[in-house]
């Protein structure tokens, strides 16, 4: 307690209180004026009101003043005006409030620091206190809603439609804090935002003195989600649309999901597949290597597959395999995707018996000549039976020519059916590529001949199984022959060898021929691209090569030197000998 | 020139075809000599100046009408019958050959035997009429 001068500010009188209080003595406190006491920033303020006090001691106020050691200390203030020693004087009390104001700049902090927006409210529903995450929200200043009324703060149509008064009037009846409940804040000038709140009673010994509301701005969650719905249901009309199969599974194989277009292919619908393994409906070797754990993470691969339908039947499909990993890197499932190549076999297959027409054409001559020769031999011997006084020893030659012509001919029109056959069965087999090689070459043997072509052979003894369509791969075999001897039309040599490499077994054909220039080269498995005379080619047979080679997971190239010849190469992988058990 | 002493050359990889032409030639007083490719028939026509050749088209080291061309240049006066089942009737190889008179006549396997020693007859007629005068003859 202390009395100063209020014409200059002096001390006039100090207790021991403010003597120890603020740590100067009595007489420096009495030898300077009440500025000593205060921070030079608070000076302003301080003249103001020091040289004005009021008139009594109800007033409170609150002062920021300094102790002699610096330490700042929040005081509650009293003052009055009076009279001392003949002066105009000001008599001030001030009682420490350093701990009141300590827990209110704390509360002050975390109420801004909560990232909701908080609004007290009293029995007569004014707002007390507005944190500041409130006040950026609705863009109002403390000064515009404390001690306004709920209806003054908030839109009246919020107010009327969610009943906010009244449910405020019911937590302090019911002492009973309300769950979450969903605000649209919508003001104009304001974009709306969304709130989830709730109200929680503020006790003060025994009756709910203030109500909180506590309101959580969750307008980008609710955004995101939305856009997170609509993107998810774009998403599945994108799969559900797609034409192409689109399922995934579990890292085991077992369904998760499949799409409109393999219910259609299958037959089967989602409720009949989900949770069964996707091996049930094609249990192959090439699609289980996806799966297998042993096998190498590649991201992703292809494979054709037959996939068995509701009906009992197979559909060939092309799979692409990916996987699907989670944030951690791992393998969390499989997506695949697949296409139904029904329709696309069906019109290779048109393509493919048209082609081995066109190439039987080509052969015809050769055809034709072979098989005269041994007709001829037949009816000259049977026309000289038909002569008197024949040697029993020349009839007896007569008649074994005429049936070795006769079976000569028909081995070789057996030969031809054979090849001439359409493919019906596609199902791929175990089959013998150097049977299959040979079984072309035989007939196209007759056309090397008669090109002045000559054949040499150098294929394994031992079998080379490859799984595959015999007949298709007798035709791509007859279909490099065909185009080698037509490279060689002044005769030339036909060179076919087989060996193992790894685990394929690759197939060359040479010729002596022409051999194909750098640009052609680039284009020789394209379709329809021929430098055949018309009527000698019809630019399908490489192209024919390459598709029923790539069906067989093989591969087809090709290695020419002008004036020199040229060679293709067949590889095809070799039935590994788990496959061979299996079969 | 005696009969017998006419040489009939037949030319064809196929011995069993040798078989029936010689055994046909040799029923027309002729002497026939083989020959299975064209190497071996060039050196049989140089060696037995044959009255008449008879041709296969197809022969393994050499096609037939080139063989006939080689023939012509080394001997212009020496008919050569086509016997080949390689071509037909109409054939414009066939036709041009002989309007080249590159052969005398074309004979299509398989063949009736009344037919092919009606055209071998005559060309060995011809030959003993007009040495190099040699008029096509009919296929069949």
């Amino acid at each position: 307690m202390w009395i100063y001068d209020l014409r200059t500010l002096a001390f006039l009188a100090v207790n021991n209180a403010a003597v120890q209080d603020y740590g100067y003595s009595r007489e420096e406190l009495l030898a300077s004026t009440v500025g000593q006491l205060h921070l030079p920033a608070d000076m302003p303020a301080l003249l103001d009101a020091a040289l004005m006090p009021p008139a009594s001691l109800e007033r409170k106020e609150e002062w920021r003043l300094v102790k002699r050691d610096g330490t700042v200390v929040y005081v509650e203030v009293v003052r009055s005006a009076v009279a001392f020693a003949g002066k105009s004087a000001c008599l001030t009390i001030a009682s420490d409030a350093s701990e009141r104001k300590k827990s209110e700049v704390l509360y002050r902090s975390l109420m801004d620091a909560i990232p909701s927006s908080v609004l007290l409210l009293d029995e007569d529903l004014r707002v007390v206190l507005a944190n500041k995450n409130f006040l950026e929200k609705s863009r109002q200043t403390a000064r515009q809603i404390i001690g306004k009324r709920l209806a003054e703060v908030f839109p009246e149509v919020i107010i009327a439609e969610m009943g906010l008064e009244r449910q405020v009037r019911n937590v302090f009846r019911n002492n009973q804090a309300t769950e979450g409940q969903r605000l649209t804040y919508r003001t104009p000038g304001v974009p709306i935002r969304i709130y989830y709140y709730s109200l929680v009673p503020v006790i003060w010994g025994v009756r709910v003195d203030h109500v909180l509301l506590l309101m959580d701005d969750v307008t980008e969650q609710m955004r995101m989600s939305e856009e997170i719905r609509q993107m998810e249901r774009h998403l599945a009309s994108v799969v559900e649309s797609a034409s192409d199969i689109v399922l995934s599974t579990d890292t085991k194989g077992n369904i998760l999901t499949w799409n409109k277009a393999a219910q259609r292919t299958s037959g089967y619908s989602f409720e009949e597949v989900k949770g069964r393994s996707f091996f049930e409906y094609c249990d192959e070797a090439g699609v289980r290597k996806f799966f297998s754990p042993a096998a190498s993470r590649e991201n992703s691969g292809m494979s054709e597959c037959n996939l068995k339908t509701k009906d009992g039947k197979r559909r060939s499909v092309s799979c692409v395999f990916s996987q699907m990993t989670n944030d951690a890197g791992q393998t969390a499932g499989f997506v695949i995707v697949g296409r139904d190549l029904t329709e696309r076999r069906k019109f290779e297959l048109q393509l493919q018996e048209s082609q081995k027409l066109a190439s039987l054409g080509v052969m015809a001559r050769g055809i034709a000549h072979e098989i005269r020769t041994p007709l001829t031999i037949a009816s000259s011997a049977a026309q000289f039976l038909t002569e008197k006084d024949l040697a029993p020893e020349f009839r007896r030659e007569c008649a074994e020519k005429v049936h070795s012509g006769i079976r000569k001919a028909s081995a070789i029109i057996e030969n031809l059916l054979r090849f001439a056959h359409p493919t019906t069965n596609t199902t791929k087999m175990p089959v013998d590529l150097p049977s299959v090689v040979k079984g072309a070459l035989s007939i196209v043997e007759n056309q090397a001949k008669v090109q002045n072509i000559e054949v040499r052979r150098r294929l394994p003894p031992e079998p080379g199984r490859v799984l595959g369509v015999s007949g298709l791969l007798e035709q791509v075999f007859m279909n490099l022959f065909l185009n080698a001897m037509n490279a060689m039309p002044n005769g030339g040599t036909l060179d076919v060898s087989a060996e193992r490499h790894g685990g394929d077994l690759l197939v060359r054909v040479t010729d002596t021929g022409e051999g194909i220039s750098p640009e052609d080269l680039d284009r020789i498995f394209d379709p329809f691209y021929t430098k055949a005379l018309p009527g000698k080619g019809t630019g399908l047979g490489l192209s024919i090569c390459y598709s029923i080679v790539d069906q067989h997971q093989g591969s087809i190239t090709v290695d020419s030197q002008r004036g020199k010849g040229s060679t293709f190469t067949v590889k095809l992988p070799l039935m590994s000998p788990a496959e061979e058990v299996k079969r | 020139m005696s009969r017998l002493n006419r040489v009939v050359l037949v030319v064809d990889d196929d011995p069993d075809i040798c078989w029936v032409l010689e055994r046909l030639v040799e029923g027309l007083n002729a002497r026939c000599i083989r020959a299975l490719d064209c190497q071996g028939a060039l050196q049989a026509a140089r060696l037995n100046r044959p009255a008449l050749v008879l041709l296969d088209a197809k022969l393994p080291d050499m096609d037939g009408l080139e063989l006939a061309r080689q023939m012509r240049r080394a001997d212009p006066g020496v008919p050569i019958m086509l016997i080949s089942g390689y071509f037909y009737k109409d054939d414009p190889a066939v036709q041009s050959a002989l309007d080249q008179k590159l052969i005398c006549g074309f004979v299509e396997k398989p063949f009736s035997h009344a037919v092919i020693l009606r055209a071998i007859e005559a060309a060995l007629r011809s030959q003993e009429v007009a040495p190099g005068a040699v008029e096509p003859l009919p296929a069949r």
